[in-house]
This record gives structure tokens, C-alpha cells and sequence, in this order.
């Protein structure tokens, strides 16, 4: 498969007056064409920043891309000009945010909006773009397209907002979407409506999606691959099957235990994970997960493991799954 | 689970006045929030209150620890109606309604240590003072999996998963018969949410508090509840012990909401039919004619926008508010 995007060992920190947050300390990914992958994680644990730098739209000073490669069909986006780079954003790669309510403008109309991007990147005037966005919106599911174009986002309901967001996302038929938490707001079948809708418009213009979400449902339903994060780092990536089926980390085995299921009978208890993610100012210095983890060794507290192949086409990052014995996929099994 | 109703509804609405006008405020209509419900709650159970925003899952809760005024409708705790007391006659039944609210962050004064927050109702129902008052409020943060030493500490200090911790100590500071819980896990991240369900779970366990949990997390619901309300627009439009609701439920929007859960298996994913609804949620403000699912509904029929459908009960202590059932019936 042709790949799109590759992102080596990318490290975005923050420096802050307590110190400097490590939100993502080196981690590394790929996006095939077409395809669509799933960033999971707890809240902090780095998967919206390292979204955001992809974009290099993590919030300067305080935030600066220390190392790494950004690969897009070969060049590298951090080397880009400033100027170069808006020419890339939107035309090539764009965002969904989470909350559009504060992530579109309040001040301009619904089609001016989607108009934006087009009169940018194709050279158009607004009439044009707002002939564009009458079909985007239509293509989006949004009724009576050619009156609601005037509207402001504060007229839309939540759920049409992010309809307008997922317009104004393929506006100019990029090749990479970035979905940050796409669905957080919206009720459950609002839910199912936008990401059946994200999922037909990806697949039918073949755009390569990155889904970041902390419901590890809705990966199970959408992703081809899955790139499990935790305190700043990559903790295991592999096919969606193997890591639902052989979690090879502890901190995957013990998200998918912690969550009820609708299709499995009710469990009496929860098996919760004790404790709570560490401080990324001070990261412990062996395993990040260490701490919360049922089956460490003493090579854990002193160790930082690294993402290795424990199966075919699958990575961990844990001592004990490397010795090829993971305890917890006897229990969750 | 012992038979007593703790708290029963009966026929409860909550109209709020839509109101227009800077000086003379002129009231041009009314949000239906809860519109005509009805159910008891048995101590030691949960009920499990499910809907999407805005249906008025909220109000209901509050209506029933009295934070709102209900519009009609009783109220019965204790064999007296909530809704015909006056606010000095309700002060002793507060304490035995109790409420863990949504948002941590919010819902505890940043100013307040940890023991001011646990401790106030203490204070203000004159229940302990001095060592007795402390030593409780150890108790009640020993009790919620807390260090009695972070007593001395802000609501900053603590991590969100302690936060709601501490919002589960302040409501049992008093002993309540009964806990609304609104949306107490929503704010959590996956991880803490399964050690708040297990506190609440065990501190059902030892002092057989009922609780009213309200969610729109199906999957949760499952875990806690022993029977569940499904709520739309201002109705319950099915009420249901949790077993019988989630192995056969009737109404569309039921399984609608079920089906669109995901399920973290791909597996399990891939084989399944999910039933995407149509549209949003109407405003309660101008509620769809006969049933108000109707306009979304894929199984409505023509009945649907005339006549409204009645919570019926279809055996085995089912309930449910849809043409479909109650036609066919005899």
C-alpha cells in the first residue's frame, strides 16, 4: 500500500512555568492511502497534539515541535515556509475539531465559511465558493442547502455544525482528514449519523482518515489500524483485529476490560485500571504505565520499553509482553 | 431488593415559560422539559434514567430532590408529597435527597478545602461539631477510597476521578435514602470511570441508598441499573427491568439507541446492522402532534401523528409508550 503520511519520531513539548510537559515524546506513525487509523487515549495522554502538529497548529511559544519527521507524500511539513504550509492545510490536509461551536467562526455565515478555503486554494471569487458550498452542504446531509448558507453557526444545531465542519473539511478534497474527537459532543445517534457520513465521504473520495477518539467502540467500528497512546507515547499499533483480540499491552487489555459491553453478559464488577495516568512534566523513568500495571517487573521501573514486533504486524511497548507471555489476554479471553 | 418504594412520581411536569421582552416580560410559550412521568424508585435500586441531551432526564432528577419546583404533578418520599411542602418543611427531607452532579470541576467550590466541601452539610444540618465533625469527615473520605490527610486540600489538588470522589462523599455525608446521580461519570476518562462505578456499586452495597442514575452511556446503564427509563422529549417512552429491557426492547427509539452503540469487538462490528435515525431531536417547545418520536421513527404509520401513545404495560413489568404494542393487543 502507497503510504501518505509518515510521522518519525515526533516530540511536541510544552514549556510551561512548572516546567516542560512532554506531550508527545517521540512517537511515530503511518497513514496509507485511503485508509482510515485510530489514535486512542485518555484524555493528556498526547493524541490531539499529535494531530495538531501535523497542521503545526500546536499553540506557540508555549508549545514547540522539538524533533522529528512529518513525512506528506514525501516532503517533509516541517520544513516548510510558513506559506507553503498554509497551501497545504485544507487543500491537502484538514481537521475536524471536536467542539464546533468554538472552532467555527461566529461572525461569518455558514457558506462564507466553506467559501474560505476554495476562494484560497482554487483562485475563486465568493460567488463561486458559495455555489460550491450549496452542493457541500447538500453532499453533507443538510437540508434546504441554499437558504441555510446565510446562516450563522449559532443557527445550526449541534449536530448540523458539525455537518458544516465535515463541509468545510472537504472542501477541496484533501487526501488526509484529521478527525479530533469528532463526535465528543453530539448524542449517540447524532453520533452514528456523522461518522456513517464521514465514513461514506472518506471511502468515496479516498481520503486517508486519522480518527482520534477515546471510545475505543467507535474504533472497533471505523478504523483499519489502531495506535493505542498513553502519556506521550505510542504503547501498541497494530490491525484493529489483533489489538481488540491479543491486546499486547497491559494498559490496552485493562481499557478493554474496564468498559461494559452491550453484547456480553453483565459482569457483577468492573475491572477498573487503579491509579491515574503520571505527571508528563516529571514522566517516571522506566514505563509510563508501570505504575498502574498489574504484571510489572522490576526491569519496568528502571527500563523505558520500546515499541517491538511481538507478532506480525504488531507492536508493544512492554518488557513483559516481549518475553512472549501475556497474562492478560488468558484473563480477558 | 427489598420491595419498599423510597420515592414514587406521579404524573410530574416541569413547563418552563419562554419568555420575550426586556421590562415587561411577556410569556409567548412554554418548553415542555418533563412532560407527564410516572414511576417509583424501591430502596437500595438503581434506576437507570437514559435519553439524549435535552429530553429531560436533568429536570426530572432535579425536580425530584426538589432543586426545581416541579409545574404538577407529586412527588411522594416518606409518604408525604415533595411538591406541597414549603421550603422550610423540606430542609429535613433534603438531607435524606442527596445529588452527585456531572461536571467535578463545577460542582465543588475552588475556594473549599476538601473537608469545608464534605463537611457543609454537616455544618448545616448541625449533625457534628468539633472532633466528632472531623472524624467523620475521614470517615466519609475513607469511605470514598480518599486519605483522610488530603482532608486540607483544594478541589484543584485532586484529579478529576478523586474530584467526583469527593462529590460522592458530600452527598453521603447526611445519609441519604436517596442519590441523583447526574451524568457522574460523563466528565471521566474511561479508565477512572470503572472505579467511580464500582464506589457507587459498593456504597449501594453497605447503606442500600437508592439511586436515580442518569447517563447516555447505554453501556454503563447496563452495568449499574437494575431497571431502566428510556426518556424522549419530556417522556418516558419505555421503563423496564435492565435484563428484559436490553435482551427485548420495543420501542423504536430503544433499539435505535441500542443499535447505536458501538461495541469495542470489530468483529462483533463488522456483522452489525446499526439503525441510523433521521434528523435531530425536535424542540420541546413545538413537540411533534400524536407520538413525538414520530417524525423519526422507521416504523411510524399513519396513527402516529394523531393519536399519543399511552405507557402501557406489555407484561413481565415492561412498559412501553407505542402504537406498535398497544394495537396489538386485543
Amino acid at each position: 500500500m502507497d503510504k501518505l503520511l509518515e510521522v518519525r519520531n515526533l516530540k511536541t513539548y510544552f514549556h510551561t512555568q512548572d516546567g516542560v510537559v512532554k506531550a508527545v515524546d517521540g512517537v511515530s506513525y503511518d497513514v496509507n492511502k485511503g485508509e482510515t487509523i485510530a489514535l486512542v487515549g485518555e484524555s493528556g495522554c498526547g493524541k490531539t497534539v499529535s494531530a495538531l502538529s501535523i497542521l503545526r497548529l500546536v499553540a506557540e511559544p508555549a508549545g514547540k515541535i522539538e524533533a522529528g519527521e512529518i513525512l506528506f507524500d514525501g516532503i517533509d511539513l516541517l520544513k516548510l515556509t510558513t506559506e507553503e504550509m498554509r497551501k497545504m492545510r485544507g487543500a491537502k490536509i484538514s481537521i475536524i475539531f471536536q467542539e464546533p461551536l468554538t472552532s467555527l467562526n461566529p461572525v461569518l455565515t455558514i457558506g462564507r465559511q466553506i467559501s474560505e478555503g476554495l476562494e484560497f486554494h482554487r483562485n475563486i471569487s465568493l460567488n463561486e465558493g458559495l455555489k460550491e458550498a450549496v452542493r457541500l452542504l447538500q453532499l453533507v446531509g443538510i437540508p434546504h442547502p441554499e437558504r441555510r448558507i446565510y446562516d450563522y453557526p449559532h443557527q445550526f444545531s449541534g449536530g448540523m455544525r458539525q455537518r458544516a465542519m465535515i463541509a468545510i473539511a472537504i472542501a477541496c478534497q484533501p487526501q488526509l482528514i484529521i478527525a479530533d474527537e469528532p463526535t465528543t459532543v453530539v448524542d449517540v445517534t447524532i453520533q452514528a449519523q456523522l461518522l456513517e457520513l464521514i465514513r461514506n465521504i472518506t471511502k468515496e473520495l479516498n481520503t486517508a482518515l486519522i480518527l482520534i477518539t477515546h471510545n475505543l467502540g467507535i474504533v472497533a467500528r471505523y478504523a483499519h489500524r489502531v495506535f493505542v497512546m498513553y502519556a506521550g507515547n505510542i504503547v501498541e499499533r497494530g490491525s484493529a483485529m489483533d489489538v481488540y483480540h491479543y491486546p499486547c499491552h497491559p494498559y490496552t487489555a485493562g481499557l478493554l476490560t474496564s468498559v461494559p459491553r452491550l453484547d456480553e453478559p453483565r459482569k457483577i464488577r468492573l475491572i477498573p485500571i487503579d491509579g491515574q495516568p503520571p505527571d508528563l512534566i516529571a514522566p517516571p523513568i522506566g514505563c509510563a504505565f508501570q505504575s498502574r500495571c498489574n504484571y510489572s517487573i522490576p526491569k519496568c521501573q528502571n527500563e523505558k520499553p520500546p515499541l517491538q514486533e511481538v507478532a506480525p504486524n504488531h507492536y508493544a511497548a512492554c518488557w513483559v509482553s516481549q518475553k512472549d507471555q501475556r497474562p492478560w489476554q488468558k484473563k480477558s479471553l | 431488593m427489598a420491595e419498599e418504594i423510597i420515592i414514587e412520581v406521579n404524573n410530574l411536569t416541569k413547563y418552563f415559560p419562554v419568555s420575550r421582552g426586556l421590562f415587561r416580560q411577556k410569556k409567548i410559550a412554554e418548553v415542555k422539559a418533563v412532560d407527564g412521568v410516572s414511576f417509583a424508585i424501591h430502596s437500595g435500586e438503581t434506576l437507570g434514567l437514559v435519553g439524549e441531551s435535552g429530553c429531560g432526564k436533568t429536570t426530572l432528577g432535579k425536580c425530584m430532590v426538589q432543586l426545581y419546583r416541579p409545574t404538577s404533578g407529586e412527588i411522594i418520599f416518606e409518604g408525604k408529597d415533595l411538591c406541597r411542602l414549603s421550603d422550610k418543611e423540606l430542609r429535613p427531607f433534603r438531607q435524606k435527597l442527596q445529588v452527585v452532579f456531572q461536571d467535578p470541576y463545577d460542582s465543588l467550590n475552588p475556594r473549599f478545602t476538601a473537608m469545608d466541601i464534605i463537611g457543609e452539610p454537616l455544618r448545616i444540618h448541625n449533625i457534628a461539631k468539633g472532633k466528632e465533625y472531623q472524624e467523620r469527615v475521614a470517615e466519609l473520605l475513607r469511605l470514598v477510597g480518599l486519605a483522610p490527610y488530603m482532608a486540607e486540600r483544594y478541589p484543584h489538588e485532586f484529579s478529576g476521578g478523586q474530584r467526583q470522589r469527593l462529590g460522592v462523599a458530600r452527598a453521603l455525608a447526611l445519609q441519604p435514602r436517596f442519590i441523583m446521580c447526574d451524568e457522574p461519570l460523563s466528565a471521566l476518562d474511561v479508565s477512572i470511570q470503572a472505579q467511580i462505578i464500582n464506589l457507587l456499586d459498593d456504597l449501594q452495597e453497605k447503606f442500600g441508598v437508592a439511586y436515580l442514575f442518569i447517563s447516555h452511556d447505554l453501556s454503563v446503564v447496563r452495568h449499574i441499573s437494575d431497571r431502566v427509563a428510556v426518556m424522549y422529549l419530556g417522556k418516558i417512552v419505555e421503563i423496564a427491568n435492565r435484563d428484559e429491557l436490553y435482551k427485548n426492547p420495543l420501542h423504536p427509539y430503544t433499539q435505535a439507541l441500542l443499535s447505536a452503540v458501538p461495541i469495542p469487538d470489530p468483529e462483533v462490528e463488522m456483522k452489525r446492522q446499526i439503525i441510523v435515525l433521521k434528523g435531530e431531536v425536535p424542540s420541546p417547545m413545538n413537540p411533534p402532534s400524536g407520538c413525538v418520536f414520530h417524525p423519526r421513527c422507521y416504523r411510524a404509520f399513519a396513527d402516529c401523528s394523531q393519536t399519543i401513545p399511552l405507557l402501557e404495560d406489555v407484561g413481565n413489568n415492561h412498559h412501553v409508550a407505542c402504537l406498535l404494542y398497544n394495537q396489538s393487543r386485543p
